[in-house]
C-alpha cells in the first residue's frame, strides 16, 4: 500500500464535503439565489395588476427569505421530535435533519412548503439508515396518507443531487468519552506525536483539570470540599459526555454546524460548550503545542462553539408563529406544486407510456428504413423515374 | 388574504417546462450548485437544472441486460463518443406502493456516490428522467466478470500470480470500503466485474450497510448464501467487516478450485451449516468462544474437530503454503479471530513468491459486456443464473506450471 489515506483525506471523499460544505457567504449566496428563484417563478402566476409588487421581490403577502428560514427550522425540530417519538436511532434523526436543511438550499418554501415535505425526508432516511418501517405504518402513525409521503420523493432525491450519506459526531463523541474515560483510570500512556510524561501524569493531570466555568452546559460540579479523586473525574467525563450529546442533538442539528463545519468539530466544539478545561486537556493529548495546525484547529473548533451557543430554544417558532407564516404561505405559494400527488402519478403513467412510444417509433422509422434500403440494393432504383 | 388569485392559473406541468429548455454547454465535471449557467429558464429550481445538465452530458444506446430489478444500457458521452459509461436504469417494481424508492436502490446510490477508489465500479452520476425513473451512471466495464472466468474451464486458464492480483484487488477494495464504515455484504465472483484493463471492480452494492453501533440490531439474512458466514446463519444481530472478509475468503478458494467451495444443495442454512462443519471444522466454543449463546446456534451431531492445515494445503496446494495460510486466516469461524481486511493486506502473500500478475499479463473475456448487463440487473442476494450444472463440471484447468 504506497498511499496511506488519514481520516481527513476520507472525509475529503465525502459526498458531504464535496457537495454539502460551504462558506458562510457561499452558504447565504446560495439561499438567497433560491428565495430569488422562488418569487420570480411564484411573479409568473401572479395576475398582471399585481405583477410589478412580485417582480421586485417586496410583494407584502408574501414570506420573505428570513421568514422561510425561519419556518424551515421550525420543521428541523419537527423532525426531530417525530424521530425521537418512533424512538429510532440518532442516526436517523440527524440524516432526516440534514436532508430538510440540503432540500431548502435549493428549493424554497414558497414552492414546496415544508409541513409537506419532512415527512417524506424523515420516511427516505428512515430507509437510508436501514431502519425499518412500512409505509403504510408509518403513513397511519403520522396521519398521513401513504401517497402524500411518496410523491415528493423523487423530489427529494433530486434535490439532495442524489447524495444520500450524512456524516454524524455521534460516534466520534463516543469514542472521546471512551478515550477519556480510559485515560482517567490511568489506561493510556503513549499518545502518537505528543509528549505526556506516562498514564500516570496524565492522570495526574486529569485530577488537577480546572473545575469548568459556571457558564458550562455540564450538570458537574466539584465537590464543596475534600480532594477530587479518580472517581469524581470519571462522574465529570460522563457528564459532559452527556451535555455535549445534547447539543448534538439540538444546536447542532437546527443550525448550519453541518454546513460550515466538520463532524469532528463540532463534538469537540459541543465537548467545549460542555467542559472547557475537559476538552482543552483531551485536546491537548492529541495536538502537539507547537503544532502548526494547532491554533486554526483552535480557532475552527471556537468559531463552531459560537454557533452552537448563539442558538436558544427560543428561536424556534412557537405553534401561532408557524401558523401565521403558513397562513401568510399559502396565499403566494406555487400554484404549480400543489397537487404533488396528481403530478406524481401523471409523470409515472405520462412519462413512462411516452417514452416506451418513442421507442417504439424509433425502431419502426429504423425498420422502414433498412427495407426502403434493401428495397434499392435488390430491385434496382425505383420506377417512378424520380432517382 | 385567504387565496391568492394566482391559484387560477392553470399549472404547467414539469415536464413541459423542462422541454423549453435549451441544450446545456456540456461539462464533465458536475457543477458546483452555486454556479448553474444562467442560460436555463428561471423557473426550473437549482437541483432540476442540475439532475437536467446531467441527464442531456449521456446518449443512450443499445440495451445490455434486463433484468427484474433494473434495465442496463451501453452509454457514451454527447461530448465524447469514445468516452464509454453503463447506464443502469432502475425499475419501478410492484414494492414501491409499500417502500416507494427500493432500500436496494437507495443504499447503490448512497454507498456508492462515497467510494471512489481504482476497484470499486465508479458512480459518474445518479440521474432521474421525467417519468421519475432513476438512472445511475455507471463505469464501463466490457470485459464481464469473475464468476464467468472461473466457469469457463474450456478455454480460460489461470496462474497462481493471476489469482494472487484479483485478489489483491479485491481486498484493496474491500479494506477502502470498510475504511469508510461500509459493508458490503455481496461479495462473490459475479459481482467482481473486470476492467477493460483487466482491473477488478467491485459492484453491486445493494445490500451495503454503514457499520452500526454496539448493540444496533443489524439483519442476519443477508449476503448470497455460498458465500455468507457461519455467524450469521448463526443468528448473530451485530457483525462488521468480518462477514466480508469470509465472503472473500470463499472466492479466494473458489478462484484456486474453480469451484464454489460451500456448494450447499438445496441451498438451505441448514445445508450450508453442515457443509461449513464439513470442510473447515463444527464451530464450539473451543474454537469459537460465545458461540453457542448465538440465538440461531445449531449444528450436526457429529462433530467435526477442526480442518488440519495439512489437508486445506493438499486442496488448495496451488497457492502454496503461505497463499494456503492466509485462506486459512480469513476462513476463521471465530469472526473475532478471522483477520480483518488490512490484516489480509498485511500477510505475506502479497510479497511473496510469485509477484501477482500485471494486469495486461490477466485473462480477460469474463463474457463480455452483455455480462455486465446481467450482473447488474440482478438483485443483492441472488445466485447467479443458469448456474446449477456446476457441480457436473469439476474439471480443473488452472494451468499453475506456467511461471512467469
Amino acid at each position: 500500500m504506497t498511499q496511506h489515506l488519514n481520516e481527513d483525506d476520507l472525509y475529503r471523499t465525502s459526498s458531504q464535503y464535496r457537495l454539502w460544505s460551504f462558506s458562510p457567504e457561499s452558504l447565504a449566496t446560495l439561499r438567497r439565489k433560491t428565495h430569488e428563484l422562488a418569487i420570480t417563478r411564484a411573479s409568473q402566476y401572479a395576475p398582471k395588476s399585481k405583477s410589478s409588487l412580485w417582480q421586485d421581490g417586496t410583494a407584502v403577502d408574501c414570506l420573505n427569505a428570513e421568514e422561510c428560514l425561519r419556518l424551515v427550522q421550525r420543521y428541523l425540530d419537527q423532525v426531530r421530535t417525530t424521530s425521537d417519538h418512533f424512538k429510532w436511532p440518532v442516526p436517523v434523526k440527524a440524516t432526516a435533519a440534514q436532508y430538510l436543511a440540503r432540500f431548502y438550499l435549493s428549493n424554497s418554501p414558497l414552492t414546496y412548503p415544508p409541513k409537506e415535505i419532512y415527512k417524506t425526508v424523515l420516511f427516505l432516511a428512515c430507509k437510508t439508515e436501514a431502519t425499518h418501517m412500512t409505509l403504510s405504518e408509518y403513513a397511519r402513525r403520522i396521519s398521513t396518507p401513504a401517497d402524500e409521503v411518496l410523491a415528493p420523493e423523487y423530489k427529494v432525491m433530486q434535490a439532495l443531487r442524489f447524495t444520500l450519506d450524512v456524516r454524524q459526531p455521534y460516534r466520534g463523541l463516543k469514542g472521546v468519552l471512551m478515550e477519556l474515560l480510559n485515560l482517567a483510570e490511568g489506561r493510556v500512556g503513549e499518545v502518537e506525536c505528543v509528549e505526556t510524561g506516562g498514564a500516570k501524569a496524565l492522570q495526574a493531570e486529569m485530577l488537577a483539570l480546572e473545575v469548568p466555568a459556571r457558564t458550562a452546559q455540564t450538570m458537574w460540579s466539584a465537590k464543596a470540599a475534600g480532594k477530587i479523586e479518580s472517581k469524581d473525574v470519571m462522574d465529570r467525563i460522563n457528564a459532559a459526555y452527556s451535555a455535549a450529546r445534547t447539543i448534538l442533538d439540538g444546536p447542532a442539528l437546527l443550525t448550519d454546524a453541518y454546513f460550515l463545519f466538520t463532524p469532528s468539530q463540532i463534538l469537540l466544539a459541543a465537548l467545549h460548550l460542555a467542559d472547557e478545561p475537559l476538552t482543552s486537556f483531551y485536546l491537548r493529548t492529541k495536538l502537539p503545542l507547537d503544532s502548526d495546525l494547532r491554533p486554526k484547529i483552535l480557532t475552527t473548533i471556537a468559531a463552531c462553539a459560537e454557533l452552537l451557543a448563539s442558538f436558544s430554544g427560543s428561536h424556534i417558532l412557537s405553534k401561532d408563529e408557524r401558523a401565521a407564516l403558513e397562513q401568510k404561505l399559502e396565499g403566494c405559494r406555487d400554484p404549480s406544486t400543489r397537487d404533488l400527488v396528481g403530478s406524481h402519478a401523471v409523470a409515472k403513467r405520462g412519462g413512462d407510456g411516452g417514452e416506451e412510444a418513442e421507442e417504439k417509433a424509433r425502431k419502426k422509422k429504423a425498420a422502414r428504413e433498412k427495407h426502403l434500403k434493401e428495397g434499392d440494393d435488390l430491385f434496382g432504383p425505383s420506377l417512378n423515374g424520380k432517382g | 388574504m385567504a387565496t391568492s388569485p394566482a391559484l387560477d392559473v392553470p399549472p404547467e406541468p414539469p415536464s413541459k417546462r423542462r422541454k423549453t429548455s435549451q441544450d446545456p454547454p456540456s461539462r464533465n465535471e458536475s457543477p458546483d450548485i452555486g454556479t448553474v449557467p444562467s442560460s436555463l429558464p428561471a423557473v426550473a429550481d437549482l437541483a432540476e437544472q442540475l439532475d437536467d445538465l446531467e441527464r442531456k452530458k449521456y446518449v443512450k444506446g443499445q440495451k445490455l441486460g434486463s433484468g427484474q430489478y433494473a434495465d442496463v444500457f451501453s452509454a457514451h458521452l454527447v461530448s465524447d463518443p469514445s468516452k464509454l459509461v453503463a447506464i443502469k436504469k432502475i425499475k419501478v417494481g410492484p414494492e414501491v406502493k409499500e417502500f416507494g424508492i427500493s432500500y436496494d436502490s437507495l443504499r447503490e446510490i448512497r454507498f456508492l456516490q462515497e467510494l471512489d477508489h481504482p476497484n470499486i465500479i465508479k458512480l459518474h452520476a445518479v440521474f432521474s428522467t421525467k417519468n421519475q425513473n432513476l438512472n445511475l451512471v455507471l463505469e464501463h466495464l466490457p470485459q464481464g466478470d469473475l464468476l464467468k472466468l472461473i466457469q469457463d474451464t474450456a478455454s480460460i486458464t489461470y496462474t497462481a500470480a493471476d489469482i494472487k492480483a484479483w485478489m489483491l484487488m479485491l481486498m484493496r477494495a474491500t479494506h477502502f470500503c470498510h475504511a469508510h464504515g461500509i459493508l458490503h455484504r455481496d461479495i462473490k465472483p459475479n459481482n467482481l466485474l473486470l476492467a477493460a484493463d483487466g482491473s477488478v471492480k467491485l459492484a453491486d452494492f445493494g445490500l451495503a450497510r454503514a457499520m452500526a453501533d454496539p448493540f444496533q440490531h443489524m439483519t442476519y439474512n443477508t449476503i448470497t448464501i455460498w458465500y455468507r458466514p457461519p455467524e450469521l446463519f448463526f443468528q448473530a444481530q451485530h457483525y462488521g467487516g468480518a462477514v466480508d472478509v469470509w465472503s472473500c475468503g470463499c472466492v479466494f478458494a473458489e478462484l484456486i478450485s474453480r469451484e464454489v467451495l460451500f456448494r450447499a444443495w438445496p441451498e438451505t442454512e441448514i445445508n450450508m451449516v453442515k457443509l461449513i462443519c464439513e470442510k473447515v471444522g463444527t464451530p464450539m466454543e473451543e474454537n469459537w468462544p460465545g458461540v453457542s449463546k448465538l440465538r440461531g446456534y445449531v449444528t450436526p451431531t457429529d462433530i467435526v474437530p477442526l480442518k488440519p492445515k495439512e489437508q486445506w494445503f493438499a486442496a488448495f496446494r496451488a497457492v502454496g503454503e503461505v497463499g494456503v495460510d492466509l485462506l486459512i486466516k480469513m476462513l476463521t469461524l471465530d469472526p473475532r479471530e478471522r483477520l480483518t481486511a488490512e490484516g489480509v493486506l498485511r500477510h505475506e502473500y502479497w510479497t511473496s513468491d510469485p509477484r501477482p500478475s500485471k494486469l495486461r499479463d490477466l485473462p480477460r473475456k469474463g463474457g463480455g459486456e452483455k455480462a455486465m448487463g446481467q450482473d447488474l440487473t440482478q438483485r443483492g442476494g441472488e445466485l447467479p443464473r443458469g448456474d446449477t450444472g456446476r457441480a457436473d463440471r469439476v474439471a480443473r484447468k488452472i494451468d499453475f506450471g506456467a511461471g512467469r
